[in-house]
């Protein structure tokens, strides 16, 4: 069975779509296309073998390839509120960094996430950021304030963590308990855009954290496949269901590592889309929870795994 | 450009001390403030909780005049306002409507204000106020520490007077005489009564 690899091809626009139907022909998955005036982005998965092809064919088109390790996943940057202490910086830069690397990122700014004895989390932000493939934390400065409210805003998360904040790297291990999947020091409230050598580097330290993190739970998820692969139900949901054309979202559905979420109202589509024939004699509904999302009104398809269903697409 | 004199960030906790000291730094900076704030001690414990700026600030802005930035020169049939710097041309538009009437005000081009003879001396123009800039610095200063200071410290009690500013900030409430106790030993220091 050939790998699929999580790659990036950037090039501009003009003959792009022979790169789409090379990938498409080669068994690839084109997950996110991002139009960007003359450019274009295109997070995909592909053959492992085939990549060499694709870079000899984009080469006229001065087309790029390279690796992306976040491709197809959905990852929260928390911050603990909105107001001006958190954000704009360092949060959009986490989010704008790993977007680079093809994650999807979502910010979420916690209602009462401040605050060593008073932050908290509510019930809608938890199953939120539940949602996701991995959260990352972007906490402050203080070790006895992160030591302190770090439970509280955790409190029934059950995906991956990483954590930033300004302690470094051994502090964080130490304070925090039961341990996170991962740590940045070095990061705390930054006023200024990350520009500096230093942060940067920081910045490429929190990608290598969050891909092993992710690569961790990929070697989980090989070990009992999902009954189909997320970007290949996301391409036959693309092609099957006529609404999704007309949504305008950047991503009207959101590939994860575990399911998909779909940006069509559940009340209307959540039947239609367990009743889907995927495969011969397969409907969605024998391989996938189909959940309402509390992000708006969308849906959310958890893929089950293959242990589960006996079913493989 | 006289620069900050003087940032003492203290703390028990020295990564989150050099943080705080970045942080000040660049919010000062970004906010315009650095010329204005002579002095900044900043003292953060997290363990009480407790957040406590003082300091001075340089010379307060005086109020701007016509005369700052303008030359009136008086004509034989009228008052021309030659107009040297624009910054303040809004405000100044603004108060001669008030005081002459609209139709007395004529504005010929962006640098030019024409009255009619015999509205105002020339000693009268030029002193008339046209921006206090100290209004707007107090509400800055007291936002930028509000900035600086932790989001979870809510709790505050705040003065800027004469000069002098403290704010003071916690989590939890905060003793009657928090000013008594910690802030006016900090001023003692810096050689201020408050």
């Amino acid at each position: 069975m050939t790998t699929l690899v999580p790659v990036t091809y950037k090039g501009g626009v003009y003959r792009h779509d022979e790169i789409m139907d090379l990938i498409d022909d080669l068994g690839g998955y084109v997950v996110q296309k991002h139009v960007m005036a003359q450019d274009v982005v295109l997070q995909s998965f592909v053959p492992r073998d085939d990549i060499d092809l694709i870079r000899r064919i984009a080469k006229p088109l001065a087309g790029e390839v390279a690796e992306a390790p976040l491709v197809g996943t959905e990852i929260a940057v928390v911050s603990p509120s909105l107001e001006i202490h958190h954000l704009p910086h360092p949060a959009c830069d986490i989010a704008e960094y790993l977007r680079r690397v093809g994650a999807k990122t979502n910010m979420i700014g916690l209602a009462r996430g401040f605050g060593k004895r008073i932050a908290n989390l509510n019930d809608e932000e938890r199953d939120i950021i539940n949602e996701h493939d991995l959260a990352i934390y972007v906490l402050g400065n203080f070790e006895e304030c992160i030591e302190k409210k770090f439970p509280a805003i955790r409190q029934g998360i059950h995906v991956p963590i990483v954590v930033t904040g300004a302690p470094d790297r051994e502090t964080l291990e130490r304070i925090i308990d039961p341990p996170a999947e991962g740590y940045v020091g070095g990061i705390g409230r930054i006023m200024h855009r990350f520009k500096r050598p230093e942060e940067l580097a920081k910045l490429d330290e929190l990608v290598d954290e969050v891909s092993r993190t992710l690569d961790a739970r990929r070697d989980d998820i090989a070990r009992d496949p999902l009954s189909v692969f997320p970007p290949r139900l996301m391409a036959i949901l693309e092609e099957q269901i006529y609404e999704i054309a007309l949504l305008t979202h950047p991503t009207p559905v959101t590939a994860q590592m575990e399911g998909l979420r779909v940006k069509l109202p559940y009340d209307l589509y959540a039947d239609d889309l367990r009743a889907l024939e995927i495969a011969d004699g397969v409907a969605l509904g024998d391989i996938a929870d189909v959940l309402p999302s509390r992000m708006r009104n969308y849906i959310l398809v958890r893929i089950k795994p293959f242990s589960e269903t006996g079913i493989l697409v | 450009m006289p620069q900050l004199k003087q940032l003492v960030v203290e703390s028990p906790d020295p990564v989150g001390r050099d943080a705080y000291e970045r942080v000040a730094a660049i919010v000062l900076q970004d906010l315009d403030l650095v010329k204005v704030v002579e002095h900044l001690y900043i003292y953060a414990d997290p363990m009480v909780p407790i957040f406590i700026a003082a300091g001075r600030l340089r010379h307060m802005p005086r109020a701007i005049r016509v005369g700052d930035f303008a030359n009136v020169n008086i004509g034989e049939k009228m008052i021309i306002l030659d107009i040297a710097d624009e910054t303040y041309l809004a405000p100044l538009l603004q108060r001669l409507w008030g005081r002459y009437g609209k139709e007395n005000v004529d504005q010929p081009d962006r640098f030019t204000v024409v009255l009619p003879l015999g509205v105002a001396g020339e000693e009268e123009l030029e002193q008339i106020v046209v921006a206090d800039p100290s209004e707007t610095l107090y509400k800055d200063v007291i936002y930028a520490l509000q900035y600086i200071a932790p989001e979870g410290f809510k709790v505050r009690r705040q003065y800027i007077k004469e000069g002098i500013f403290y704010y003071v900030a916690s989590e939890d409430t905060l003793p009657g005489d928090i000013v008594e106790t910690t802030v006016k030993p900090i001023f003692e220091r810096m050689g201020v009564t408050l």
